[in-house]
């Protein structure tokens, strides 16, 4: 599936925004597909933005499945939430919680200031369940919207993932509004 | 100093700030020759925005001048190293020069707490005369606030800002004036005096949201050009100051 679902994500133009759709247990296989082939395979600075899991819980996981993550930071909107005290690390930055969704654009685009200039950016919301947990509709729809078009206007892709589990009407509504196209990981 | 007549956008020459987003709320930068009062509680972040006005502008061939009234400039510049656009080569070079207010003071003798007329008039023309032999294009005063408490008399702070804007614009020279306001204030200026001569207010606030405090800056007044007057959500990062809008939805009554 890792190999099919990377195949659809090499076919998606600069500046686009997908919104990948996946069960709970398929979570491995799409980062592997996102982070071992596909940027690799485009040479993409990756910007992954945490609302589910801390970033060093990622980062275990990345190394499980024996991910390079030189070319990931992270933007961790969970540890300081969680009162972890999290190791200071080069390749996070930390946002206070979820709910300061402007933070979180004003991380992206310094991390995106920050990266190598000849690669091309990727930023994965991981996921649209978890900020609309912390966040309400109308807030959260103008949050995508602007840091979609943001994105799209510096030709960077945005993959925004939901777990199909724990999706609803509004969540559907709003990722059909800012994405330009879906992408199913069970149909991979 | 213009004095409340708006011109068209494009008769101005614009001083671009190097702050991208302030730039972009500013339709292309201050006008050229304007006096701005960059207003705010402690930690909004007036003392990097302003020194990074004038960073870009040494960068980009002005001269530019900082007087610091509170903080020692030796302070100041060990901290500036932490900014990826600051060259220390600026400094060498004398194209971003740092004084100390305190000893300008001491060498003019006007070390009371309470300054007169003539001592105002001193003052001013000390800076202008600065800003003359200099030859420079961007002048920050950190902060008028601490001045303004020497002259007390809001005629004595109306004096010397009107004066002092008047010649520094007539110099080309565009000018922050820091000003110092407790989170509370419900005015732009702690003597109510700088806010109605200035030729633009930016305020920098804290705006707290359900819990959360956000960093904000809100151009109220730009006279010479069309600007943005909402609020935008920024942050002190090591490439600069950035900015993004205030996102509305968040507010207490949209829930």
């Amino acid at each position: 599936m890792a190999r099919s679902l990377a195949d659809q994500l090499l076919e998606l133009p600069e500046g686009s925004a997908a919104w990948l759709r996946m069960r709970t247990e398929d979570y491995f296989d799409v980062v592997r597909a996102i982070f071992d082939v596909f940027a690799p395979k485009k040479t993409l600075d990756s910007i992954y933005v945490t609302c589910t899991l801390p970033a060093h819980s990622i980062q275990n996981a990345l190394q499980v499945l024996e991910v390079p993550t030189d070319h990931i930071w992270f933007v961790d909107c969970i540890s300081q939430i969680m009162m972890s005290t999290a190791e200071r690390d080069e390749h996070t930055i930390l946002v206070e919680s979820p709910t300061m969704l402007e933070n979180i654009m004003l991380k992206v685009d310094y991390l995106i200031r920050h990266s190598q200039r000849e690669r091309t950016d990727l930023i994965v919301i991981d996921s649209i369940n978890s900020l609309s947990i912390h966040n309400n509709m109308k807030i959260l729809n103008e949050f995508l919207h602007i840091l979609v078009n943001n994105l799209r206007s510096k030709n960077a892709y945005t993959l925004i993932f939901s777990m199909e589990e724990y999706e609803n009407d509004e969540v559907r509504n709003i990722m059909n509004l800012v994405c330009d196209q879906m992408i199913s990981a069970r149909e991979a | 100093m213009p004095q409340g007549k708006s011109e068209p956008a494009a008769d101005r020459d614009r001083c671009v700030t190097g702050v991208e987003g302030l730039d972009s709320i500013l339709s292309g930068g201050i006008p050229r020759g304007n006096t701005v009062l960059v207003t705010g509680s402690v930690g909004t972040g007036k003392t990097s925005l302003s020194v990074e006005f004038l960073i870009h502008g040494a960068r980009t061939g002005e001269n530019s001048l900082y007087i610091s009234v509170t903080e020692s400039s030796e302070k100041l510049i060990q901290n500036l190293v932490r900014y990826e656009y600051f060259e220390p080569r600026l400094v060498k070079e004398g194209r971003l020069i740092f004084i100390d207010l305190p000893l300008i003071y001491h060498r003019l003798g006007l070390e009371k707490m309470e300054f007169d007329s003539q001592d105002v008039t001193i003052l001013t023309k000390v800076i202008v005369d600065l800003v003359r032999e200099m030859r420079t294009k961007r002048l920050v005063i950190d902060s008028v606030t601490s001045v303004c408490y020497r002259l007390k008399e809001p005629e004595k702070i109306r004096q010397f800002i009107l004066d002092l804007g008047t010649a520094l614009s007539g110099l080309g020279c565009t000018t922050l004036l820091v000003s110092e306001i407790s989170p509370s204030a419900d005015r732009y200026s702690l003597f109510g005096v700088e806010e109605a001569i200035a030729d633009g207010i930016v305020i920098m606030s804290n705006y707290e949201r359900r819990g959360d405090l956000l960093r904000t800056l809100q151009v109220v007044k730009m006279r010479g050009t069309t600007h943005s007057r909402a609020k935008y959500v920024l942050d002190l990062t090591p490439v600069g100051v950035l900015l993004v809008p205030l996102l509305k939805g968040g507010s207490v009554t949209a829930g």
